[in-house]
C-alpha cells in the first residue's frame, strides 16, 4: 500500500508543481488550465492501465502480464509474480496427473474409472482391450451396457465387492478375466480386470492330472484286487491260477511303468536336478535305441537306422536316450505289423542335430497335434492303453527337450504315418570323429530315409 | 437420452436400454454355451439344463421390458426420438427372444446327437466357425445399440452376407457327404437344422442393426440393401 502511494505520488506532485510555477508566471487562469490538463492526463493514464489489466484478465490464462509504468509497474510486477507461481504450481499438478495416468496406463491389469451412475469415465488400454471398450464412443456409457455378461451384472447389482469374480472376456471368449470393483471417493468405483486364463488353465490341468493319475492307477488295481479275491475264494486248478497270476503280473507291470514315468517326469521338473552336461558320441546311443526298438517290435516291423553324420553331442545322455526311446516305442506301438520305421540322424545346414523317427503307422489327425505332449492326452483311449502306453511318454520327451533347448516337430497324416523330429540346438552338436565302422549295415538299405521337414 | 440429466423420464429410458442390453448379454452367454456343445464332445454335467434355464430367463426379460415400454408410452407420451427408441426396443427385444429360441435349438440338437464320426469335422470346424462369426456379429450389434453407432450397424448388415455364405457352404458339404454315404444322412440332417438356426440368428442380428439405424436416422431400413443403408448412414 505504502509502496503504491509512494510510486503514485510523483505524478500529482509534478502537476501541482507545474501549476504553482505557471501560477507564479502567468496567473491563476493558466494555472487552472494546467491543473485541469494534468488531472485529465493522470485519469487517462490510469484508464489506459486499467484497460490493459482488464484485457489481460479476460485473455488466455497463460498470457503475459502487461508491463506498467509508475504506480502500475509495481502492481503489474506483483501480479506477474503471482501468475508465474500459479503457472508453476499448475505445471507441477499437471505433471503429477500425467504421471498418475501414465502409471495407470502402464498397469498390467485393466482399470476402468466409473462415476456414481457406473458410467465409464476413463479406462486404460489394457481394460479397453480386455473388455472390448472404445473410449471415443463409450465415455459416459453405463459399464453394464458394454460388459453384459450375466455374472458381471449380478455382481454389480449385488453391491458386495469384497471378492473378485471370474468371467469370460466379452471381446474374446477364450480368455478368462478376474474382475473386481473397488469403491472410492463417495460413490465412484474402479473396475479392475486381470487376465487369468493361464492361471486357470494350470489349475484345471493340475485337477485333471490328479484325476488322470488316480484313474490310471485304479484300473489295474481293480483288476489285481479282483483276481486276488478270486484266488482266495475259489479253489482253482493250477492252469487257471497261473493264467490269473500272469494277468496280475501284467497289470502290476503297467502300474510300475506309470509310477516310473511319473517319477521320471517329476525328476525332470525338479529344480534340484540340473542337467548332466556330458559329452558323448551320438552313434552308439542311436544303435542302442535302435536295438531296443527291435526288441520291442519282435520282428513285426522293418526298423532301419539312417545315420548321415557322426556327431558329438553335449547333454544328458540318459535323458536324450529315454526321449529317443519314447519316440521310437510310440512308433512301434502305433505302426501295424509289417510297417516300416526309420530312425534318422543328421546335422542340418544350420548346424542343428536332427533325430527323426518316421513310421508308416496310423498317423495323427491335425486337431490332436497341439495337445499331443500334454500328460495323459490320448488320441484313441482304448488303443493306447491296450498297447501298454502310460500316456506320459511324449510329456517326458517334451521335458527332456526343454532342458536341452531342443524342440519337437511333428508331421503326420492319418492313415499314412508320422514323422517326429527332435532338433537339438547347434551349440550342443558338433561334427564328431568319423566313426564309420560302427555305422550299421542297415544304413545301406535305407536310401530313401530321412524325410525330415 | 444423451444428456444425463437426472429426470425421472430419462432414468426410465436408461433402465429400458440397459434392460435390453442385459437381455442381450444373456443371449450372448446362451449362444456361447450352444457353441460349446457344438465344439466339444465332452460337456460338464448339467450344462444343458443351464441352457433351458437361460431360455426361461430370456422370456422373462422380454415380458418385463415390453411392460416397461408400455408403461412409459402410457404415462409419459414420449415423442420423436424417445418414441422411436421405445418402438425400436420392442422390436429388438423380440429379435433377441427369437435368437434365444434358435440358440436353444442349436444347443439341444448338438447335445442329443453326437452324430456320425465322419461329420465331426464339419461340425467342429465349419458349423462352429459360422456360429462364432454369428456370435461376434451379435456382440457388435448390441454394442452398436448401446453406442447408437450407425456406422458399426451398417457394417453388421454387410456381415450377415458372410453368415449366409457360410450356411450355403455347409449345406453343399453336407449334401456331398449324404450322397457319398447314406449312413451320414440322419446326422447330416441334424447339422442342417443347426446351421439353419445359426443362419436365422444372423438374420435377427441384422434386424437389430437395422433398428439402430432407424432409431438414429428415423428411417425404416428394414428392406433396404446394404448399399442403401450405407448411403443412409453417410447422410448427415
Amino acid at each position: 500500500m505504502k509502496d503504491a502511494i509512494r510510486a503514485g505520488l510523483p505524478m500529482p506532485a509534478a502537476v501541482a508543481a507545474a501549476m504553482l510555477i505557471v501560477w507564479a508566471i502567468a496567473g491563476s487562469g493558466w494555472a487552472l488550465a494546467v491543473l485541469a490538463g494534468g488531472a485529465l492526463a493522470i485519469v487517462a493514464y490510469h484508464l489506459v492501465n486499467i484497460q490493459r489489466l482488464t484485457d489481460w484478465a479476460r485473455g488466455p490464462l497463460d498470457a503475459d502480464v502487461p508491463q506498467g509504468t509508475g504506480a502500475w509497474s509495481d502492481a503489474f510486477a506483483a501480479l506477474h509474480r503471482r501468475a508465474r507461481t500459479r503457472n508453476a504450481y499448475q505445471r507441477d499438478l499437471r505433471l503429477v496427473i500425467e504421471r498418475f495416468r501414465g502409471a495407470a496406463e502402464a498397469m498390467p491389469d485393466g482399470v476402468v474409472a466409473l462415476d456414481d451412475g457406473n458410467r465409464i469415465k476413463w479406462a486404460n488400454p489394457r481394460a479397453v482391450e480386455q473388455l472390448g471398450l472404445d473410449l471415443a464412443k463409450d465415455r459416459n456409457q453405463p459399464i453394464v451396457n458394454m460388459v453384459r455378461t450375466p455374472e458381471f451384472l449380478a455382481y454389480m447389482e449385488s453391491g458386495r465387492f469384497g471378492a473378485s469374480i471370474l468371467m469370460r472376456a466379452p471381446a474374446n471368449h477364450d480368455r478368462i478375466l478376474s474382475v473386481q470393483l473397488v469403491p472410492f471417493a463417495v460413490a465412484e468405483k474402479l473396475l479392475l480386470s486381470r487376465d487369468v486364463t493361464e492361471v486357470e488353465a494350470v489349475a484345471t490341468m493340475r485337477r485333471d492330472f490328479i484325476a488322470n493319475v488316480s484313474h490310471e492307477l485304479k484300473t489295474p488295481l481293480t483288476v489285481i484286487s479282483g483276481f486276488v479275491e478270486t484266488l482266495q475264494d475259489l479253489d482253482l486248478d493250477a492252469r487257471q491260477r497261473d493264467r490269473f497270476l500272469q494277468l496280475m503280473r501284467e497289470q502290476a507291470a503297467s502300474m510300475q511303468r506309470l509310477v516310473q514315468d511319473l517319477l521320471t517326469l517329476s525328476a525332470l521338473e525338479s529344480e534340484h536336478n540340473p542337467l548332466a552336461e556330458e559329452t558323448f558320441a551320438i552313434v552308439p546311443l542311436l544303435l542302442q535305441v535302435s536295438a531296443d526298438a527291435k526288441g520291442l517290435s519282435h520282428g513285426a516291423h522293418a526298423i532301419e537306422l539312417d545315420v548321415r553324420d557322426a556327431a558329438i553331442v553335449t547333454g544328458g545322455r540318459d535323458e536324450l536316450g529315454s526321449a529317443f526311446s519314447n519316440l521310437v516305442s510310440n512308433a512301434v506301438r502305433y505302426t501295424p505289423a509289417g510297417g516300416r520305421i526309420t530312425l534318422g540322424w543328421r546335422i542340418g545346414p544350420d548346424g542343428r542335430g536332427i533325430f527323426s523317427v518316421t513310421d508308416t503307422g496310423i498317423g495323427i489327425g491335425p486337431e490332436h497335434l497341439p495337445r499331443l505332449t500334454e500328460r495323459f492326452y490320448r488320441v484313441d483311449r482304448s488303443r493306447s492303453r491296450a498297447t501298454g502306453g502310460t500316456g506320459l511318454g511324449l510329456a517326458i520327451v517334451k521335458h527332456v527337450l526343454l532342458r536341452h533347448q531342443a524342440d519337437l516337430d511333428i508331421a503326420s497324416e492319418p492313415g499314412k504315418g508320422s514323422t517326429f523330429s527332435v532338433r537339438l540346438p547347434a551349440a550342443r552338436v558338433r561334427q564328431g570323429p568319423d566313426t564309420g565302422e560302427i555305422l550299421p549295415a542297415a544304413a545301406g538299405e535305407s536310401a530313401a530315409a530321412g524325410p525330415v521337414p | 437420452m444423451s444428456d444425463h440429466t437426472s429426470s425421472q423420464f430419462d432414468s426410465e429410458m436408461e433402465a429400458i436400454r440397459s434392460g435390453v442390453l442385459a437381455m442381450g448379454g444373456l443371449v450372448e452367454q446362451q449362444f456361447l454355451r450352444a457353441i460349446r456343445f457344438l465344439q466339444d464332445d465332452e460337456q460338464e454335467p448339467g450344462a444343458i439344463d443351464a441352457v433351458g434355464a437361460g431360455e426361461q430367463q430370456i422370456n422373462q426379460f422380454q415380458v418385463q421390458i415390453d411392460q416397461q415400454c408400455a408403461q412409459v408410452i402410457a404415462r409419459r407420451q414420449p415423442a420423436a426420438v424417445d418414441l422411436r427408441m421405445i418402438l425400436t426396443v420392442t422390436k429388438v427385444v423380440n429379435d433377441l427372444e427369437r435368437i434365444g429360441d434358435e440358440v436353444k435349438k442349436v444347443a439341444y440338437k448338438s447335445a442329443q446327437g453326437r452324430g456320425v464320426e465322419r461329420l465331426s469335422r464339419v461340425r467342429h470346424y465349419e458349423v462352429a466357425r459360422v456360429a462364432n462369426a454369428a456370435l461376434a456379429m451379435l456382440r457388435q450389434a448390441l454394442n452398436a445399440f448401446a453406442r447408437l453407432d450407425v456406422e458399426a450397424a451398417a457394417e453388421i448388415v454387410d456381415e450377415d452376407e458372410t453368415i449366409d455364405a457360410g450356411f450355403a457352404a455347409i449345406l453343399r458339404q453336407l449334401i456331398s457327404y449324404m450322397m457319398e454315404d447314406p449312413r451320414t444322412i440322419s446326422g447330416a440332417l441334424d447339422l442342417v437344422f443347426v446351421a439353419k438356426s445359426i443362419e436365422r440368428i444372423g438374420d435377427h442380428t441384422k434386424n437389430i442393426a437395422e433398428a439402430v439405424v432407424q432409431v438414429v436416422k428415423g428411417k425404416d431400413v428394414r428392406h433396404a440393401t446394404a448399399e442403401q443403408i450405407r448411403a443412409e448412414v453417410a447422410e448427415p
